[in-house]
This record gives C-alpha cells, structure tokens and sequence, in this order.
C-alpha cells in the first residue's frame, strides 16, 4: 500500500515536470487561434506547421544550428587536448611551484567568466576576433574547470602501476599515453559532456561576442527572435521546440551515457 | 647541465603550458584586466581618465546599483534554496524507490530540463506564466479565483524568474546528488533499519553527512549560476516592470553595451567577483569544507 503511494507520487511529480516541455511543443503546432484560448485547450482541434514556415523563411535556424555545433564541438574537443596534459601534471608531476599554481587555477574557476565580458571585449577586439565563433570558443576552453576535474580523477589512479611502468624506461609522455589516458576513457568523456552542454548554452558571452545575425548560436538567435515577435507564441514555441529537438534525440539515443558523465562531475571531491 | 630537480621543474610546466597560456590570456588577465578598467573612466577612442575608485564611488551612491544588487541576492536566494531543495527531496525519492523501469523514466524526466538551452526555458516559461493565456496563470486563478500577473509584477518577477531557473537547473543536482547516494553502502542504511531508525534520520543523520561534499560543490555552483543569471531575465521581464528584476548581471550588461559606460561596467563586474569569492570562502567554512578540495 505505502509502495503503491510512492509510485504513485513519483509518476505524479515527473508528469508535472515534463508539463512545461509538453505544452511547448502543443503550442508549436497549434493553429494561432487555438492558442489564445480561454480555457487553454491540450488537444486542439486541428494541428498545423504553418509557424514552422513562417519561422524558417524569416530566421536562419539552420545556420544557428551548424554554428551551435561547431561551437560546442570545438569547445569540447580542445577543451579536452588541453585538460589533459595539464591535469596530469597537477595529479602526477612533481615540480616546484605546482601547488601555488593550483590554487590560483582554483581561484579563478570561482570567478565566473561572464562577468569578465567587459575585458574580454576588448582583448577580442585588439585580437581581432570579435564576431567569430573563435572568441567565444576560447574563453570556454579557458575555464579551469576542466583541468581540475580531470586532475581530481587522475589523482585517484593507483601510483604502483605507474611505479613499475617508471622501472620498465617508460617517460612520462608514455605513462600519460599508455596508462592514465586508457584508464581514464570515462572521465574523459563526461568532462566532453560536461563542456559540450555547456558550450551549447552559453549565452552571455555569445551575445557581445556575436553581433551578425549569421554567426549567432541558438540561444542568441532565440533571443533575437523573442525581440522581434513579442506575443506570436505560435512561432517562438516552434523555434524552442527546434531547438530542443536534436537534443531530444541525442538524449534518447545516449541518455545513459549522459547522465552518467554529469553525475561523474560533480560526484568528485 | 640541468639538475635533475630544474628537469622536473621544466617537465612539469611543460605538461601546464599549452592550457596554461590560454588561461593566462583569456581566463586570468580578464579577471585583473577587468579590475583595472574598472579603475579609469574607459574610452578607447578619446583616451581612459584615471578615476581611481571613482566609478565603484559611482555605484555605491546610486540606487539603481543597490536595487540591482538586492534583486541578485533575492534571485540567487530563492533559486538556490528551490534548487537544491528539490533536488534533495527528487534524490532520496529516487533513492527510496526500488530501481525499476518507473525510477529510470523518472530520473530522465526531471534530469532532460536540464539539456535546454536558457532561451528555450525562458520563453517557455513566459509562455506558463502570460498574465491572460499562460497555463499557469489559468490553473492558478481557477483554483485562488484570482492570479497574479506574475512577470508583470513588482513582487512577483524575481520569484517567477527563479522558479523557471530552479525547474531548469534542478534535475542535474538531483542526478548528481542520487549518485553519490547510490555509493553509500547499503549495510549502513540497512543496519540503521534494524536499530529502529526512521526514514527521517536516516536521511539526515547518516545519509545526508556522508554526501556533503557533493552538497558543497553543488552550492558553489548554483550560487555562482544565480549570481550571474542574465539570459532568462532579459527574455522574460528584461528587467522590468520598472527596475525591478533588474539583477546585477544585467545592470552589467546594460552599463557596458547600451549606455557604453565600460569603467562602470567593469566595476560592478569587479564586485559580483569579490561578492563570489567571499560567499564561497565563508559557505565552505561554515560547512567545514575547507579541506575537502585536495
């Protein structure tokens, strides 16, 4: 009885949650005068597309979608080259000066980037790279939180295996190569999670960086089109729903795969 | 010749350089270049004036600055408390439940917000919350007789705009929190059971301590996401009505790219990073984490 009270419960709550989500996409295909409806209606009686033409022929979402993913893919795929070795000798080099570096990488994952958008403005601009994907790319590698979630894994890596690799005539290059990298594939694909999804919803910085409606990711391409149509909800829900679709998809397809790297993320110490 | 020791030295700074050099530029020098311009009245084209601390004087005698600064931290209050709030009660219902296909959806469900991109939830949400079609506004009034024109609302804009917020960012904590969770041994909670121990305590006396360090973590980063929230208040108030959701990310925002007053900007950029720093310190003391990082 208790059982069947919890269930229940549970399916109640994840309902409610997925409510917002639902009547989006409801409201995307609804004809616009079933939207403005008093009491709003869940099943209209007829369902169209014409906001999917109407949003299409005035807005580049395509071009939003392939600068989003480039963005983001970039993000990641760098992001990752350069964690990697810099994580490792933060969790497996000794040198002189590494645990004064270290703190300082720390202090600054604490100082959110996007309130540097006023510096980073005109360092951008003096390198001339203001409104290129570029600019946003490179902070976004910058963050220091990708070195330090690697290094917090690295560091749990048992020291005896590379002790004898080290016996064997194995340099660090190797160790890095042969064993740490291996061992930390998991790891390594939840910092890749971790960076994408945040690269794919970064917003305050894009928005200064990015000023041509061409080069504009799709949280900024949103925005823009919120500020031309007010109140056309038909058409802002069709471009929301756009926009949640391929991720819709790839969640379906890798959901556990991507839960598993952002629980992996903030399950470190 | 090296020694051996300046090898190690060399080697290790090697590995850093390639990342290090990017930091340097594009993460550190911002964060002290910021400082600096926050320090001059900035003109690039008619040359910078040395203010001194002139423009923080600026901020601290207008009330556009305080009101800002007092909607941060009623934003970042409320969507953090909701935050992790939920999370908590999402995480030990999960945990609770027996692991099943009904657990599985559930936890994607209230993980997949999460994946949205802040447009997306924010126009979602002004959608809900439309003072004469939004759902909720409906359900609201249906049940109360009479609902508040939420977004339109001196009282209720900031408190709406975290609800959207703590919808949009809770899943993930409740993912991360259930998975530290799982990694509690079983035999402890079990032998509490038999020692006659409530479902309360064994939440808060022995589930909850052991995954404070997740906890922890957790709150430096929704503080820092409700300290810095600016895309979903521009979609749904854009600061409004009046000043009154006017945060301090978007009074940034403004002071810089509308009223091209960067000296200002940077200035209020300067004091949300000391107000993060002294938050972050003070939360890991108090929870006496300090130690937990290394």
């Amino acid at each position: 009885m208790k059982n069947l009270l919890y269930r229940i419960i549970l399916i109640v709550v994840s309902i409610i949650w997925m409510i917002p989500i639902l009547w989006m996409i409801d409201t995307a295909f609804k004809p616009t005068p079933h939207i403005f409806t008093i009491p709003p209606k869940w099943i209209s009686p007829s369902y169209t597309l014409e906001h999917f033409y109407h949003l299409i022929e005035k807005w580049p979402m395509g071009q939003w979608f392939i600068n989003s993913t480039i963005i983001a893919g970039l993000s990641t795929i760098i992001s990752i080259i350069l964690a990697i070795p810099a994580a490792f000798s933060f969790a497996r080099l000794r040198w002189r000066g590494r645990d004064i570096l270290f703190i300082i990488f720390l202090i600054t994952m604490l100082a959110p980037w996007q309130v540097n958008i006023i510096p980073l403005y005109f360092i951008m601009n003096s390198f001339k790279l203001l409104n290129t994907h570029i600019s946003v790319i490179l902070p976004i590698i910058a963050m220091s939180i990708s070195v330090f979630l690697l290094r917090q894994f690295f560091v749990t890596i048992p020291k005896d295996i590379e002790e004898s690799a080290k016996i064997d005539g194995c340099s660090s290059f190797q160790i890095l190569i042969k064993i740490i990298i291996p061992m930390s594939l998991p790891a390594i694909a939840a910092l890749g999670i971790y960076i994408f999804i945040f690269a794919w919803n970064e917003y305050t910085w894009s928005l200064v960086a990015l000023q041509r409606t061409k080069m504009f990711t799709i949280p900024i391409g949103l925005k823009a089109i919120q500020g031309a149509y007010d109140i056309d909800y038909g058409l802002l829900m069709m471009a929301a729903f756009l926009a949640t679709l391929p991720v819709l998809v790839v969640f379906l397809i890798l959901r556990k795969r991507i839960m598993e790297g952002m629980s992996w993320s903030g399950t470190i110490r | 010749m090296f020694s051996k020791r300046m090898k190690e030295d060399l080697v290790g700074i090697l590995y850093i350089l390639p990342f290090g050099i990017i930091w340097l530029i594009f993460s550190a020098w911002p964060t002290i270049y910021g400082f600096v311009i926050s320090l001059y009245d900035w003109n690039p084209l008619k040359g910078s004036k040395f203010l001194g601390f002139g423009n923080y004087i600026y901020l601290f005698t207008h009330n556009r600055f305080w009101n800002s600064l007092f909607r941060t931290l009623e934003f970042a209050g409320i969507f953090i408390i909701l935050t992790l709030l939920l999370a908590l009660s999402f995480a030990f219902l999960l945990y609770f439940f027996p692991k099943s296909k009904t657990r599985t959806f559930s936890e994607s469900f209230l993980f997949f917000p999460y994946l949205l991109n802040v447009s997306v939830i924010a126009l979602i949400w002004k959608w809900l919350l439309d003072p004469d079609f939004g759902l909720i506004t409906y359900y609201i009034s249906s049940i109360l007789g009479k609902a508040p024109r939420f977004l339109n609302s001196i009282f209720w804009a900031v408190p709406a705009i975290a609800l959207a917020s703590a919808w949009w960012l809770s899943g993930y904590r409740t993912t991360i929190f259930l998975t530290a969770l799982e990694t509690v041994p079983k035999e402890l909670v079990e032998s509490a059971k038999i020692d006659g121990a409530g479902t309360w305590i064994i939440m808060w006396k022995i589930l909850f301590p052991l995954i404070r360090p997740q906890f922890l973590f957790s709150l430096v980063l929704t503080t820092i996401s409700g300290f810095t929230a600016l895309g979903q208040v521009m979609i749904m108030t854009d600061g409004g009505p009046g000043n009154a959701s006017e945060v301090l990310a978007l009074y940034l925002y403004r002071l810089g790219f509308q009223y091209f007053d960067m000296g200002k900007a940077a200035a209020a950029g300067s004091v949300l990073v000391v107000i993060m720093f002294v938050l972050t310190l003070v939360g890991m003391k108090i929870l006496g984490l300090g130690g937990e990082i290394e």
